[in-house]
């Protein structure tokens, strides 16, 4: 086994032996205990794909992946962290310059937590609708706008906004406690409900010009997709996740639980299911590897493979989740267990870093664009 | 101004790259992003592209737009960093 199997094995226990039977308590609360939270951010775990000289892993996108997966199958809200950092961590790696990756990436592997803030009232599907603003005052930019169900966003000690910059866009790295920053957390969100989802609202924000990653003057949608890509794959991932925590809920159910004599996976109705179940966690990883290769290799194919397997991973999340659900009757229609977290947590896997149809658009330009 | 070989392969590589990608061949100074038949997904493919053919990395500031409008201002990004080395300050 490799140094960074291993590493990824040492890791996923570490989340593991931190989460503990808790993720349905932390579902019903709606909330992640700090001392968790500050403890994987400072474990690095939350962006292990952060390189050893920022405090990170440096782990592949593969293995990465992989982790990611793991911790999805445990608690969906955790895994949203992990997202969330990763994206907020590979923006300033891509986006920011060397002493802002040099000052940044440090506070990300520090225990310190970071949310990216895209989404607006009037700019979700469509992120070119965005409409807040950052401009220059002196040595200073000044940032000003709403941001809606920002993942983390409850959490989070630094913001990484996107928002226009004259007649061009710009990321900006606001810490929480800049006045002006207003946080209002989303009460009871349908899934991953201890993600933090926020609102916030920035009112004449006011930040050194030298947290503009990489200064302005840059392309909203390149922005977009240079950090949506990661956000992509890692919620790829993290429906692998769920898919796996389904398999695993639905198998130990149906061959503990008999009716009409026999176990229900003797059942056949239910082993089909339990077969679609295997299939779906197969055909999602199989895309989540492949978008993961691209990536590390650094090929351009990985924007599209990141939005197929981000599709594929929801879709069939969504599906085997209510399968599960079914296979498990009343005992998944109890709240805050596997399978009810995994049905409510994978349909909003079908609706964040693009929803199913945005996806559909995507590869459908994809599919022109090659194969005509 | 005499255009060196290496540039002649840099930008040949890039109008290449362009016509497999979109079906039709690109003068050294045209817009990709004017004509409106370039995807945002496209211009990420670029960079990656870009990095990937001549071993740069384009990060920060050399991710402006206007780096990648035209055949000419990317291969003269490209030429940059080559001669830069790994640098983006």
């Amino acid at each position: 086994m490799s140094d960074a199997a291993d590493l990824t094995d040492d890791l996923s226990r570490a989340v593991a032996g931190l989460v503990g039977d808790q993720a349905g308590a932390w579902d019903r609360a709606g909330l992640l205990p700090d001392d968790l939270l500050r403890k994987c951010g400072a474990s690095g775990v939350l962006c292990a794909e952060v390189p050893r000289e920022y405090g990170g892993h440096g782990l592949s996108s593969a293995d990465n992946g992989e982790l990611t997966a793991r911790v999805g199958s445990l608690c969906s809200s955790l895994r949203s962290v992990m997202t969330s950092q990763g994206m907020a961590a590979w923006s300033i790696q891509r986006l920011g310059t060397a002493s802002q990756r040099g000052a940044l990436l440090p506070r990300l592997t520090g225990g310190e937590l970071a949310a990216v803030a895209f989404s607006e009232p009037e700019a979700g599907s469509d992120l070119n609708a965005i409409t807040t603003t950052i401009r220059a005052e002196g040595e200073h930019v000044v940032v000003d706008g709403r941001k809606k169900w920002i993942t983390v966003g409850r959490y989070a000690d630094l913001f990484v906004v996107f928002g226009r910059y004259g007649d061009s866009a710009a990321a900006v790295v606001v810490p929480r406690d800049t006045p002006g920053v207003h946080v209002e957390p989303v009460a009871d969100p349908l899934g991953c409900r201890a993600a933090g989802h926020a609102d916030i609202e920035f009112r004449s924000v006011r930040v050194p010009a030298g947290q503009v990653l990489g200064g302005p003057g840059q392309s909203l949608p390149m922005l977009v997709t240079a950090a949506l890509t990661y956000g992509r794959i890692s919620v790829a991932w993290g429906c692998v996740g769920i898919l796996r925590a389904c398999l695993g809920a639905a198998a130990r159910h149906t061959t503990s639980r008999s009716q009409f004599g026999q176990k229900l996976a003797e059942h056949q109705l239910v082993a089909g299911h339990l077969a679609d179940l295997v299939v779906a966690e197969q055909v999602a990883a199989q895309a989540c590897a492949e978008a993961s290769r691209a990536r590390d290799e650094g090929a351009p194919g990985m924007f599209v493979k990141s939005v197929a397997a981000k599709h594929i991973g929801a879709t069939h999340a969504a599906r085997a989740a209510a399968t599960t659900v079914q296979l498990l009757a009343s005992a998944g229609a109890e709240d805050g267990t596997v399978a009810a977290r995994a049905y409510r947590d994978a349909k909003l896997m079908e609706i964040i870093e693009g929803t199913n149809e945005i996806c559909q658009l995507i590869l459908a330009d994809h599919a022109v664009a090659e194969w005509a | 101004m005499t255009t060196s070989p290496n540039a002649v392969t840099v930008e040949e590589s890039i109008q290449a790259f362009l016509r497999e990608r979109t079906k039709r061949s690109w003068e050294l100074d045209v817009d990709l992003f004017a004509t409106g038949g370039v995807s945002s997904l496209f211009a990420m493919e670029l960079v990656v592209h870009l990095e990937k053919t001549f071993s740069v990395t384009i990060a920060g500031p050399d991710l402006m737009i206007d780096n990648f409008r035209t055949v000419r201002t990317m291969t003269a990004l490209v030429g940059r960093l080559r001669g830069a080395g790994d640098s983006d300050e």
